[in-house]
């Protein structure tokens, strides 16, 4: 196979788009996202496996650029630095902004710019925990690269995922991000310091979360002010 | 830690290599000075880094290259298309070819390693080569 024939098959299945391949190379593109998909699965239970075997309790945050993800570690951190030692993995494109604001609240960070993919995956993770004593900690954040989309191809291995969306965003982002919504135990709505005067409909954001996931637990939460910050610990058990 | 590998440097280029100092001059060298990420000297199209990496001045990186995490290249190095660089040491005015993949491994300064497809772990490389035949391999 040609390099360019190799280098087109690799930017097909960035785009996980089989429907761009041409029909020639269609079977070996469908293959190979079967294939991606199947061993991320079992690098994020190898993971998952790992970190409980050294008692480290778990958890990936998702959500868009903006929506408050950063803020919230940095204010969970605070509150738990005294009782668990934690490290946090930081998604980003490009930049280590996010993990030096969260490193300033007594948490170890680790920086993944992920050049030009929409998120992290199974594979970062593993690469992470096999470089790293895992006996030095008892709390793993994972804050992933900031857009509602890319996320949902990939698990990690965490013990619980977190969907943060913002009432700035609109009360149609729930609705118009499901994927997301399905594969989260915890839906975060944030800043609802704003909510009255952007008036934002709160309540069809939670009633859209529960229709998606009638198992998922919905709390909203300003991480400028701290409400609900307490009691998002509580639900995520830490 | 420019110390240590210019260290580092001298121990490969003895006749007798005293493989369990490299290996434990390496380990020191990536556990304790490479920290964080200092990346602002390559030339290249946003490749994935994972802390801690460390990398010289003027260093091109080709497309779908992920590096670290534990990784210092040297300045000069030229990184080709889909590498991954894992736990490794390069030196000064490396070149390797396209998908390689490497895990706690040495590059000897001004290697050229002109081929694609190598998947290595655990050796010290160096030379100047076409093919991987050519090249002189030492396990760690």
């Amino acid at each position: 196979m040609s390099e360019k024939r190799k280098k087109e098959i690799q930017r097909i299945k960035e785009l996980e788009s089989i429907n761009l391949a041409t029909d020639g190379i269609r079977d070996l593109v469908v293959q190979t996202k079967m294939e991606v998909e199947r061993d991320n699965e079992l690098l994020a239970k190898q993971n998952n496996e790992e970190l409980r075997e050294h008692k480290i309790k778990s958890v990936d945050i998702v959500g868009a650029i903006g929506a408050g993800k950063t803020a919230l570690i940095e204010k969970i951190v605070e509150i738990l630095s005294e009782k668990y030692r934690i490290l946090v993995i930081c998604g980003d494109i490009t930049t280590r902004v996010d993990a030096d604001r969260i490193q300033s609240h007594n948490a170890e960070t680790i920086q993944i710019n992920t050049g030009r993919e929409c998120a992290l995956n199974a594979y970062h993770i593993h690469q992470i925990i096999e470089n790293k004593e895992l006996d030095d900690y008892d709390l793993l954040f994972i804050e992933n690269v900031g857009n509602l989309i890319c996320p949902s191809d990939f698990t990690l291995g965490t013990d619980k995922r977190i969907t943060v969306v913002s009432t700035t965003e609109g009360e149609w982002v729930i609705e118009k991000h499901p994927m997301l919504f399905k594969m989260s135990q915890v839906a975060v709505i944030n800043k609802v310091d704003l909510a009255e005067r952007l008036g934002t409909n709160i309540q069809k954001m939670i009633e859209d979360a529960k229709e998606i996931n009638p198992n998922i637990e919905v709390i909203t939460t300003s991480a400028k002010t701290g409400e609900n910050i307490n009691k998002l610990i509580e639900i995520l058990e830490l | 830690m420019k110390e240590l590998l210019k260290e580092l440097e001298q121990l490969i280029n003895k006749e007798d290599l005293d493989l369990p100092k490299i290996q434990d001059l390496k380990t020191e060298i990536l556990k304790n000075h490479i920290k964080g990420l200092r990346i602002e000297g390559y030339i290249g199209d946003y490749p994935t880094f994972m802390e801690p990496v460390i990398l010289g001045d003027k260093i091109k990186i080709g497309d779908d290259v992920l590096i670290g995490p534990k990784v210092y290249i040297g300045s000069n190095s030229e990184i080709e298309d889909y590498a991954e660089i894992s736990n490794s040491i390069i030196f000064d005015n490396v070149k390797i070819g396209k998908n390689f993949k490497l895990d706690n491994c040495i590059i000897l300064k001004d290697s050229h390693l002109n081929f694609d497809n190598f998947n290595k772990s655990n050796c010290i490389l160096k030379g100047v080569a076409e093919s991987e035949d050519n090249i002189e391999i030492y396990s760690l």
